[in-house]
């Protein structure tokens, strides 16, 4: 058989990446593409009409002041998320590859948050914040102490801790691939030539990590981005609204406030924000990556 | 057949194969309510979680009594999004069981006139829009002040009459009896913003002769609430909830679960609540006695004594294409069925502890807080809710109600922001 004809070599791409192609076109493309139609109408989200209005969404997302403050909010919320996860990432799975006795039993331990869902996450650390914190507190100062979930600061502190707690152990176990990664000849090497651990680490083993950086700190961003569920179960954008992040405010918009052209807007310029940090974070990243 | 032509095939059947394959696992994520189609019969949505097994229940006593199958459905989602789904894939429910304000949404959209059947004349809830009854009521429901009658009687040591507490004065009185009788704080308040805004709140809209020019001043800016005698009067009720509040700390924070838990084990005595809330309340160790009262005022009005509620959760038949004139029909005699039937009717009133809209429903609601509706509804003393606020009423003023309550603005802020909300809503 000829394997050089068009014929054949289409049949090949067909059956391996046809399936794939078929499926993602249809839940991914075909949807985005749909979502894209849909801000140009004012659907709300339940009427069989969709009149077409043009940019007047993208005029409105622009003007909603409480959608820009929820993205401010989000950003906060994200920087600091992204670098104590990453910092806590990686200084346990500093931890779980330096040879302590039982590490694969505490890599399973800290992995084992992000197998719970963010739903079933919120509400276990609400009931810490707002019952077992409060009678422990109110126990030992004597007297009412307040909730961290009822003050806008201690909420957001609250959500910025559960999320670390959530994905720094996923992200530990791709730090975890990383120190792996780097060859113990090489340390060994430096050590030779006169580097302290710490200088070892810093010269020789961080530099040949720095994809797993890349692709860790590339997660934690895009997910802290769209934050949802832990934001609902956890703190649903209370006290007085002031923990509302941009995709609560999204699904607000579009579902509980029926201006569906409009949030699936807002949600378009989310997620070119999101691709925007990702992307560049990405390649800036790689430039400096080196190989051993 | 050449060894060739065998492995085309093949090639070409596995190909096929897998895309079916998953086209059907893309296909068949659709939620968890399965498909919609009862063979031979109708479905309905129901949007009570709590009630969704006896429904189910009463829909195989249905099917063993008539022989038309029914299928019974539920989704956690909210309802006009859930409903939008199922019309987006033109695969609606026969029957909707939505909110009041639905109806002026969907209803109008979808929704078939019933107009000319039996039901329309045993209840004075029926939704009608242009001259078309398009929601039948479900059950009534109501809000005011919740009363544990037990925990008042162990501290003052008489049986408690809700009637006697007329005024604001009355209710501080009796606070400041419970309070020196031991029950520190004898209040609680949710921080629910439906609570607060839709529930609390909306009553200085709802408590007035000419609701609908009310709205209309405020929204063009010619009213200012921080000058309506209603919403001061409420405000200064709230601001003696506030006061005995037994969770003052955690105003802003405090779980629902938390003070439904201590009102009804007795350890406070009132919380602004309504009917729904006994579900919770049975829940934990409850002591009994627990009525339903009117919010007190410093002044007696036209409305004091009377609590607010109306029709909740209505039904209305779809009549979009999707659904065909047969169904349509059934769920009409389903719908009769429903209000004449004693399995019907037992259903409504002692299986889920509702208050019946229909005055042939004789059968005693099982439920304390139903009952106390019922009462209230039977003598005419329900206010109507108002079914118009806007979709984001809740969300906005229950924010600043929540600020309000947390102590981080004034009367005048959460007044300032209330007339700004509605000028927003033109």
């Amino acid at each position: 058989m000829n394997r050089n004809t068009f014929s054949y070599k289409l049949k090949q791409v067909l059956m391996f990446a046809g399936p794939g192609t078929i499926l993602f076109f249809c839940v991914v493309v075909v949807p985005f593409v749909y979502g894209l139609y849909l801000t140009f109408t004012s659907w709300d989200g339940v009427s069989p009409n969709k009149p077409f209005v043009g940019f007047e969404n993208y005029v409105a997302a622009f003007q909603d002041s409480a959608y820009w403050i929820a993205l401010g909010r989000t950003a906060i919320y994200s920087i600091f998320a992204v670098v104590f996860i990453n910092v806590l990432a990686f200084a346990l799975a500093y931890l779980v590859t330096s040879g302590v006795k039982g590490q694969n039993f505490f890599r399973a331990g800290f992995f084992v948050p992000n197998l719970i869902g963010g739903i079933v996450l919120g509400y276990i650390w609400k009931f810490v914040f707002n019952r077992a914190y409060v009678a422990l507190a109110s126990a030992i100062a004597g007297g009412q102490v307040a909730s961290p979930l009822s003050t806008t600061g201690g909420a957001m502190f609250c959500l910025i801790f559960v999320s670390v707690w959530q994905y720094a152990g996923y992200m530990m176990l791709i730090y975890v691939a990383g120190f792996m990664s780097v060859s113990d000849s090489l340390k060994e090497a430096a050590m030779i030539d006169g580097c302290t651990p710490s200088q070892a680490m810093r010269n020789v083993t961080i530099p040949l990590m720095r994809s797993s950086f890349v692709q860790c700190i590339f997660l934690s961003i895009t997910r802290c981005f769209v934050v949802y569920d832990v934001n609902l179960s956890l703190t649903k954008g209370e006290p007085f609204g002031t923990s509302v992040m941009a995709a609560m405010h999204v699904y607000n918009t579009a579902f509980t406030y029926k201006k569906y052209g409009l949030g699936q807007a807002e949600a378009l310029i989310l997620f070119l924000v999101c691709a925007i940090v990702g992307v560049t974070q990405v390649v800036i990243g790689k430039k400096g990556e080196v190989e051993a | 057949m050449k060894k060739s032509t065998v492995k085309k095939l093949l090639v070409v059947m596995l190909t096929f194969a897998m895309v079916f394959a998953m086209a059907a696992c893309g296909g068949g994520g659709g939620g968890d309510e399965g498909s919609t189609d009862a063979a031979g019969g109708f479905t309905i949505f129901n949007s009570k979680s709590e009630i969704q097994g006896a429904f189910e229940e009463l829909a195989k006593q249905y099917t063993e009594e008539t022989g038309v199958p029914v299928e019974v459905y539920m989704s956690q989602d909210t309802v006009a999004a859930h409903l939008a789904t199922k019309y987006a894939s033109k695969d609606p429910y026969t029957l909707n069981m939505v909110d009041p304000k639905d109806i002026y949404s969907l209803g109008v959209q979808y929704g078939l006139d019933m107009s000319g059947m039996d039901w329309i004349s045993d209840t004075t809830r029926a939704i009608e829009v242009d001259g078309k009854v398009l929601g039948y009521p479900t059950c009534v429901e109501g809000r005011g002040i919740i009363y544990n009658g037990t925990a008042i009687k162990n501290i003052t040591g008489k049986d408690f009459d809700p009637a006697s507490i007329k005024t604001l004065d009355d209710f501080t009185a009796i606070c400041e009896e419970l309070k020196k009788g031991g029950m520190e704080a004898p209040v609680g308040i949710l921080k629910d913003d439906w609570s607060l805004a839709a529930h609390y709140l909306a009553q200085a809209i709802e408590e007035r002769e000419d609701v609908d020019g009310y709205v209309a001043s405020l929204k063009a800016g010619e009213a200012k609430i921080i000058d309506d005698p209603k919403f001061n009067s409420l405000m200064d009720t709230f601001d003696v909830l506030m006061k005995y509040n037994a969770f003052a700390a955690n105003a802003s924070s405090v779980e629902r679960e938390q003070v439904e838990q201590m009102l009804s084990e007795g350890q406070i005595a009132f919380m602004f609540g309504g009917n729904w809330d006994f579900a919770l309340m049975k829940d934990f160790d409850y002591t009994g006695g627990a009525g339903m009262m009117a919010v007190p005022q410093k002044e007696e009005d036209a409305y004091t004594g009377k609590l607010l509620g109306g029709g909740s959760k209505y039904f209305y038949i779809d009549a979009s294409e999707g659904t065909t004139p047969e169904e349509q029909q059934m769920a009409k005699d389903f719908l009769e069925w429903l209000r004449t039937s004693e399995a019907g009717q037992t259903f409504i009133s002692d299986t889920c502890g509702m208050v019946s809209p229909f005055a042939s429903n004789t059968i005693p609601v099982n439920d304390d807080l139903g009952a106390a509706i019922k009462t209230y509804a039977d003598a005419d003393m329900l206010i109507p809710n108002y079914l118009y606020f806007p979709d984001d009423h809740i969300s906005v003023m229950g924010a600043k109600m929540q600020e309000y309550l947390g102590g981080k603005c004034t009367r005048e802020d959460l007044a300032a922001a209330y007339d700004a909300y509605w000028q927003a809503n033109k």
